[in-house]
């Protein structure tokens, strides 16, 4: 019968306590520089946009539009919260709606089939998401630069993750938890709604502030499907191109202007501080009521 | 009292069906292209809706091939592009295209060579087509000294890091026409377009947009870069130099706003009535050989008349010498304004305008 | 004791016969959901229909020249009209070939996961293992954070501090130093190249893998941990010996899913990657050029071209990509079953 540990390696080793403590300080070591500098990274990020974006960091940008080569970023912070609220919309109900299906009704051979299109999906550039929408959506149905179609654009970005996550999160469940429900009483359904995802809610979080994060950042698909606009957006969910803020790092740090630089770092500041928020109220939240459910 | 409240309904009525007239009348307009033609774009589009509140225009800098197709399409309105469309476009076009001028634009060299940034060094352009093709590997090649006496000792024997752009662009463009039509091998080879199939050469680099390129060259000593001349100012902060080019007549000149009226004034009596002319390499002893029109690629039948009347509108004034070909806008971004004949002609496209 | 069904059902779906109670929520919910899988498979499914239907036309002209040839020419757009080969229309002196990009993508993305897997995997088990229960949650949010930095600003971060420091300092380090290994030794260029892109890549898909790693981890029963280190194992034995091997398929998928990012990644790797045109690096500092990011710089270009080849061959460069993708997948799942089947025979 095979164990998890291999007992005769671990025989031979019992002996060698001082060497093998001493390899595993040294990797623990390791583990916790790796980790410094994942941490680290990210502050010389920031720092490297927030530097740069001082210049043009007023209250001002905040209720005035862009006209451009610069002025403000308004129009593009509605825009990306309407465009990325669109797109999660769409992402929740598709995305843990198919994680849910993977763990709770698909067989073996469906499951393998759809955990490999998912990790497909993933592999899909953004660019190829972009004109595909750019082509079927714009062209072909005629919807123009649309907060509907760059919306769309995004959930297929975001969607791979989203699916793994709830997937990884339904599994992590606790085998007892699961059975204890049904023996109860419940339904599929029931216990799902009652149990499991409660249960897995964090992990569900996780991959959906992954997506989010990503979806944020995103500018090549949004070109070709939300375009661009100096304006502040309408509810108009097509024929009406919508701006957002990658549009002005990418596009605005290409201009002469100096001016148009430092909105293009401010830009960018406010998307990580936006990110960074986001991240922690949603934490917090789910945190407080993880607490409840099991207080 | 009940008098009194029935007209101020009625006066909230009136005032209201004139403010959603005043806004049903709105015309939307979208302008996309060009990155190079972009900025300009915008200081024009920023004044003129504030004097014209009826209209939105809305502007991407997205790309000429990209302003081309979409103005083809009919998704934008303005189709900004820095190169005129080909026959083959032309013909492809399901309805007639106009090409219409809206600025000059010109081009310079810069090269990041320690010691030698202060100076302008002489370069032809068969001299810079075997720098980007790969025949000519060293700074201190004989035909880079043979032009540049002055320095023979002070150029390095160093190898030249030929930086183009890797994204399709306006300058590529223009820097390509000047290679083609000043030297034959490459017109044979390489020739011209927003992207080019680049001869491999082992050093070569490829930067993505003009401040890609600036930054490029100012990291690479021993680099040389084609750069829009809006960035004139920037490639100046970063202590790059910029190349005397050789002209058509022969001799070598700087990128002056007296040299680019020079080369656009040589040409503008062979400008045709569709306005589709490059203007690299023109005649005349004082011409700068890269400069070229920036235009505003449109189609003639717009889908409806208020946004015909809107369009012409604008680009009326976008071409004139009062509004957006006035220098405060053009200076801002080192370009130069339209010749009066030219404008005639621009005038005349746009009134076919529909 | 746990045993290995334990470990198994832990991280591994549960039959459809589990639920065996079906009341008409449940249909409702299973149609419901089923649904939306069939929408996330259907997705694929157009894309990949989509980007065949349009490149067809350009396979058709291309041949099997597109997998062989380093040059990538859209011909003279200015020149006299189109001509045909194999039937299609074309510029002349057109030329496609996908060589230069596949390189690019297959060994920027190798870089990336050689410099990524590690990091990530240590920050990971010291995120499950040794951060206090009071930071984790700060900690976990810090390293997610920065999945979610534009692409575009790594972009800039790369052009105007990794690409200097490569082509300064690391470069020339490397090749003093260890020259002798093939890629490393030669000529520095100037920091655009493999290398920027490949640490760029890496630093992006870092958060993705070690967040997903960690999750996985967490989810090993303690019971796993506590009994190797009862066996007399060191805290460090019971990680890499216990848990990882239990958690190994989530921490498989974790690195699937990096791959796929760093597959598909464009702008970032658009700004420091060199842009190389018809040649291939000798060594890992020179320029090369990645089948998504030429899409993104080449599109513009390929609609001045009236054929619309250059824009089919650039949706037949994205299909190479969707089927490198498919290969990476297919691949990666095979090793794993093979990984498998050899530990259970042991």
């Amino acid at each position: 019968m095979k164990t998890l540990i291999d007992e005769r390696r671990f025989r031979a080793m019992r002996s060698n306590v001082a060497a093998r403590s001493a390899i595993g300080s040294a990797w623990w070591l390791g583990s916790a520089l790796a980790l410094a500098a994942s941490i680290a990274m990210l502050f010389a990020l920031f720092w490297f946009v927030l530097v740069r974006g001082v210049p043009a960091l007023r209250p001002e940008i905040f209720v005035t539009v862009t006209n451009g080569i610069s002025g403000g970023l308004a129009n593009a912070i509605v825009g990306t919260f309407m465009l990325v609220l669109g797109g999660l919309v769409l992402v929740m109900i598709v995305g843990v709606g198919s994680g849910i299906w993977l763990t709770a009704f698909a067989g073996p051979r469906m499951v393998e089939v759809t955990r490999f299109l998912t990790d497909v999906l993933s592999g899909v550039p953004s660019i190829v998401v972009g004109y595909f929408g750019y082509v079927v959506l714009l062209g072909y149905l005629g919807w123009g630069f649309s907060l509907a179609a760059g919306a769309i654009a995004l959930a297929i970005i975001m969607l791979p993750y989203v699916v793994r996550g709830t997937d990884l999160a339904l599994i992590a469940v606790p085998q007892e938890l699961r059975e204890g429900a049904l023996a109860l009483g419940s339904s599929t359904s029931r216990s799902m709604f009652m149990v499991c995802l409660p249960s897995a809610m964090p992990g569900i979080l996780t991959s959906v502030l992954l997506a989010v994060s990503i979806a944020l950042g995103e500018t090549a698909p949004l070109i070709y499907t939300a375009g661009w606009s100096n304006y502040m957006p309408s509810a108009a969910p097509f024929h009406s191109p919508v701006g957002y803020l990658t549009y002005v790092v990418w596009t605005f740090i290409n201009q002469p202007f100096a001016q148009s630089h430092a909105l293009a770092y401010a830009a960018a500041v406010i998307l990580m501080a936006v990110i960074f928020l986001t991240n922690v109220v949603a934490r917090t939240v789910v945190d407080v009521a993880a607490q409840r459910l099991r207080g | 009292m009940k008098q009194k409240f029935v007209a101020l309904v009625l006066g909230c009525a009136m005032v209201a069906s004139v403010a959603t007239a005043a806004t049903a009348e709105t015309v939307k307009m979208l302008e996309t292209g060009s990155s190079l033609l972009y900025p300009l774009m915008n200081l024009w589009v920023a004044d003129y809706t504030k004097d014209n509140p009826g209209v939105q225009i809305t502007t991407q800098s997205t790309g000429s091939g990209t302003g081309i197709s979409e103005a083809i399409s009919g998704v934008a309105q303005i189709g900004a592009s820095d190169a005129y469309m080909s026959d083959s476009q032309l013909k492809a076009a399901p309805s007639p295209m106009l090409n219409i001028p809206t600025a000059i634009s010109a081009q310079q060299v810069n090269y990041n060579l320690p010691g030698l940034n202060d100076v302008h060094l002489k370069l032809s352009g068969p001299v810079l087509a075997g720098i980007y093709s790969g025949s000519i590997r060293y700074w201190d090649d004989k035909s880079i000294v043979a032009l540049n006496k002055a320095y023979a000792s002070k150029l390095p024997h160093k190898g030249i890091i030929p930086i183009h752009r890797s994204d399709g662009s306006g300058d590529t463009f223009i820097f390509t026409q000047y290679l083609t039509f000043s030297t034959p091998s490459w017109k044979n080879g390489p020739a011209y377009g927003t992207s080019i199939s680049w001869p491999a050469v082992p050093t070569a680099v490829g930067a993505n947009g003009n401040p890609g390129m600036v930054q490029a060259c100012k990291a690479a000593p021993y680099s040389i870069a084609y750069i829009g001349v809006s960035f004139l100012n920037e490639t100046d902060k970063a202590g790059l130099g910029y190349a005397m080019l050789e002209n058509r007549a022969g001799n070598f000149v700087l990128p002056t706003a007296e040299n680019v009226s020079a080369a656009a004034a040589a040409l503008v009596s062979k400008t045709p009535a569709d306005e589709r002319i490059s203007l690299i390499f023109a005649p005349g002893a004082k011409s700068y050989p890269i400069i070229n029109y920036e235009y505003a690629i449109v189609r003639e039948q717009q889908p409806n008349a208020e946004t015909a009347a809107a369009l012409k509108k604008f680009l009326s004034w976008g071409i004139s010498s009062d509004g957006g070909n006035a220098m405060k806008y053009l200076d801002k971004v080192h370009f130069k304004p339209l010749p009066e004949s030219v404008v005639k002609l621009s005038i005349k496209q746009i009134d076919k305008i529909h | 004791m746990t045993t290995q069904t334990q470990v198994d059902r832990a991280t591994s779906p549960p039959t459809a016969g589990a639920a065996s109670r079906h009341r008409p929520g449940d249909v409702a919910l299973q149609w419901g959901t089923g649904a939306m899988a069939a929408v996330t498979a259907a997705l694929v499914f157009l894309i990949a229909i989509f980007l065949a239907v349009y490149a067809f036309p350009a396979i058709r002209f291309n041949g099997l020249d597109f997998l062989t040839t380093l040059t990538w020419n859209m011909g003279n757009q200015y020149g006299g009209g189109p001509v045909a080969r194999n039937g299609i229309a074309g510029m002349p002196g057109a030329s496609f070939g996908v060589v230069v990009f596949l390189y690019g993508t297959l060994m920027s993305s190798f870089v990336a996961m050689l410099v990524a897997t590690p990091v990530a995997l240590l920050a990971a088990v010291a995120m499950v293992f040794r951060v206090p229960a009071s930071l984790k949650t700060p900690v976990n949010t810090l390293v997610e954070l920065m999945a979610g930095v534009p692409s575009v600003v790594f972009g800039l971060w790369g052009i105007v501090v990794l690409v200097p420091w490569i082509g300064n300092a690391l470069g020339p380090w490397l090749s003093a130093h260890l020259g002798w290994v093939p890629f490393l030794g030669g000529s520095i260029g100037t920091g655009n190249g493999l290398l920027a892109s490949g640490v760029v890549l890496a630093i992006m898909i870092l958060p993705i893998m070690a967040a997903t790693m960690r999750d996985v981890m967490s989810a090993v029963p303690s019971s796993i941990y506590e009994a190797s280190i009862a066996l007399g194992g060191t805290s460090w034995q019971a990680v890499t010996q216990a848990v990882l091997p239990a958690a190994r398929a989530g921490i498989f998928g974790a690195a699937m899913l990096a791959l796929g990012r760093a597959l598909g990644e464009t702008m970032a790797v658009l700004m420091v990657s060199g842009a190389a045109m018809n040649q291939l690096p000798q060594n890992i500092y020179q320029p090369i050029n990645t089948m998504a990011a030429v899409i993104v710089s080449q599109l513009d270009s390929a609609l001045t071209d009236s054929t619309l080849l250059a824009v089919r061959s650039l949706a037949e460069i994205a299909l190479v990509l969707f089927a490198i993708t498919l290969v990476v997948n297919v691949g990666a799942r095979l090793i794993l079953r093979l990984a498998g089947n050899l530990e259970r025979s042991a």
